[in-house]
């Protein structure tokens, strides 16, 4: 191989990437969190609700989960501004994100939620306990719990497609990657730092994710 | 035996003077070898309009294939094809497949150490355009305006030079991206090729979309292997004589819908 590499080109730019890095984080990192909320909201009206909810939140998430996240993010940045609404290139990300991953998410703790044996729900029933109280500690603590590693999955999957937001101009990793290589032409070491960049990024959010797993559900059981 | 060596010892004692002292052959060169032939080789690129593109029938076309044909014309020889990818353009004239490269090559100075570039035969211009109600009239109104480009582009080259402080670049991965952000309103201008941007213009007339600053003018020209002098001068003398009568510039307008600005000449 012929081909000298030179990373001292990569390390002057360094302080860019990490910038980009750290949006892609702050993206990811807040996707995660309201997507949660919105596939416990979808999995409970899809298992619990009454029949027009249950089809709105079928629709909704056959539709998501059944196109690409590409023309999800084009809907949400170019075509939203034609009825009105301009979202900024981030605010679009984020929102692209946390939509595609509260559909996806939400079949996961809908999974979880029908692991629930029904008698235990009765048991609930039958001890008075209101209905909220049912949902959140008889239903969705228990289901969540069961369905985490698959959830973990699906959050890192999210950030690791995030890069694909750079189309629409959201300037996270990828994008502050593809800018530098084009113009240095030393993709081949900005692309190697940049997978390392996620390696790391991605296996930080695993060990987070499991810190979290222990501070709930083990860690907060035992209290 | 022994006397076969040495009568091969002698025939090389013999030889060797006449070796020395023969006059050098003057290799045949690419110009000789198309004239003898009566067919010249052009590589082309049929996948980058409008200097190059197939018509309904599947010919070549576009305005550089149309300067090839015309050379070929005056040339007094058969013209044969070589249709390359934008990548082969300049390894198929080094690996011999062409005997002259014409696609649109912009003239650089990293090309110019593998290849010789004849005079240019066309410009390219980057142009920022937008739409008639932003206001862009020198570049100091690029000030506080969002200004899309392209990643990889001879526009992400030069517009962040010229464009001052506090205009809001913003970067996209494909031309189409950055098209489209114009006209849904997410950036005020963009910049991209002036060819580009009339396309834009002409397809979506109710966006009174204009021009609004030059950026920069590219050259490109028909390039050959080094050291081929002869064909290089031959070519040279065909642009001059064509830039003059005006033949270079109908070609252009006719694809283009453009104007050919000055060729300079080197």
């Amino acid at each position: 191989m012929n081909y000298i590499f030179q990373f001292n080109v990569v390390w002057d730019h360094l302080p860019e990437l990490l910038q980009g890095a750290l949006l892609t984080i702050q993206l990811s990192a807040t996707a995660m969190v309201l997507g949660l909320c919105v596939a416990v909201v979808c999995a409970y009206g899809k298992s619990a609700g009454p029949r027009p909810v249950r089809w709105l939140v079928a629709a909704y998430i056959e539709l998501i989960r059944n196109t690409p996240f590409l023309v999800q993010i084009f809907i949400f940045y170019f075509s939203l501004p034609v009825i009105g609404i301009r979202l900024t290139a981030n605010t679009a990300a984020l929102v692209a994100m946390t939509v595609n991953l509260g559909a996806y998410a939400s079949e996961i703790v809908r999974a979880g939620i029908e692991a629930i044996p029904h008698g235990q729900v009765e048991a609930a029933r039958a001890l008075g306990l209101k209905r909220l109280h049912i949902f959140r500690f008889i239903i969705i603590f228990p289901a969540l719990k069961t369905v985490y590693p698959a959830l973990a999955s699906q959050f890192i999957l999210l950030m690791l497609s995030s890069s694909v937001v750079s189309t629409i101009s959201a300037v996270e990793l990828t994008a502050i990657t593809n800018s530098l290589a084009s113009t240095t032409f030393r993709s081949f070491e900005f692309y190697f730092v940049a997978t390392g960049l996620y390696l790391a990024m991605a296996l930080g959010f695993r060990a987070g994710l499991s810190a979290i797993y222990w501070a709930v559900f083990q860690h907060g059981r035992a209290a | 035996m022994k006397i076969g060596l040495r009568l091969v010892i002698l025939a090389m004692l013999v030889a060797m003077p006449a070796t020395l002292v023969a006059p050098p052959v003057r290799a045949e060169s690419t110009l000789d070898k198309i004239l003898k032939e009566k067919k010249i080789r052009v590589a082309i690129d049929v996948g980058n309009p409008p200097f190059g593109i197939l018509d309904k029938e599947g010919q070549p076309d576009g305005s550089d294939v149309a300067v090839a044909r015309q050379m070929a014309k005056d040339m007094g020889v058969e013209l044969e094809f070589v249709q390359v990818p934008s990548t082969g353009r300049i390894p198929a004239l080094l690996a011999g497949r062409a005997d002259v490269t014409i696609a649109s090559i912009s003239v650089t100075t990293d090309r110019a150490k593998t290849v010789m570039y004849c005079n240019p035969n066309g410009a390219l211009q980057i142009v920022i355009f937008g739409p008639r109600r932003v206001a862009i009239n020198t570049p100091a109104d690029l000030v506080g305006k969002r200004i899309g480009i392209t990643r990889a582009t001879l526009e992400e080259a030069t517009v962040p030079k010229m464009a001052p402080q506090g205009t809001n670049i913003v970067w996209f991965d494909d031309i189409s991206a950055t098209i489209q952000a114009m006209l849904s309103g997410q950036v005020d201008a963009v910049a991209m090729t002036s060819f580009a941007g009339k396309t834009v213009a002409d397809g979506n007339p109710d966006k009174q979309i204009e021009t609004k600053l030059p950026v920069t003018t590219a050259f490109y020209g028909p390039i050959v292997r080094p050291g081929d002098f002869e064909l290089r001068q031959w070519i040279n003398t065909w642009l001059f004589l064509n830039n003059q009568n005006g033949t270079l510039a109908s070609l252009y307008k006719k694809y283009t819908g453009l104007d050919l600005p000055p060729l300079p000449v080197f």
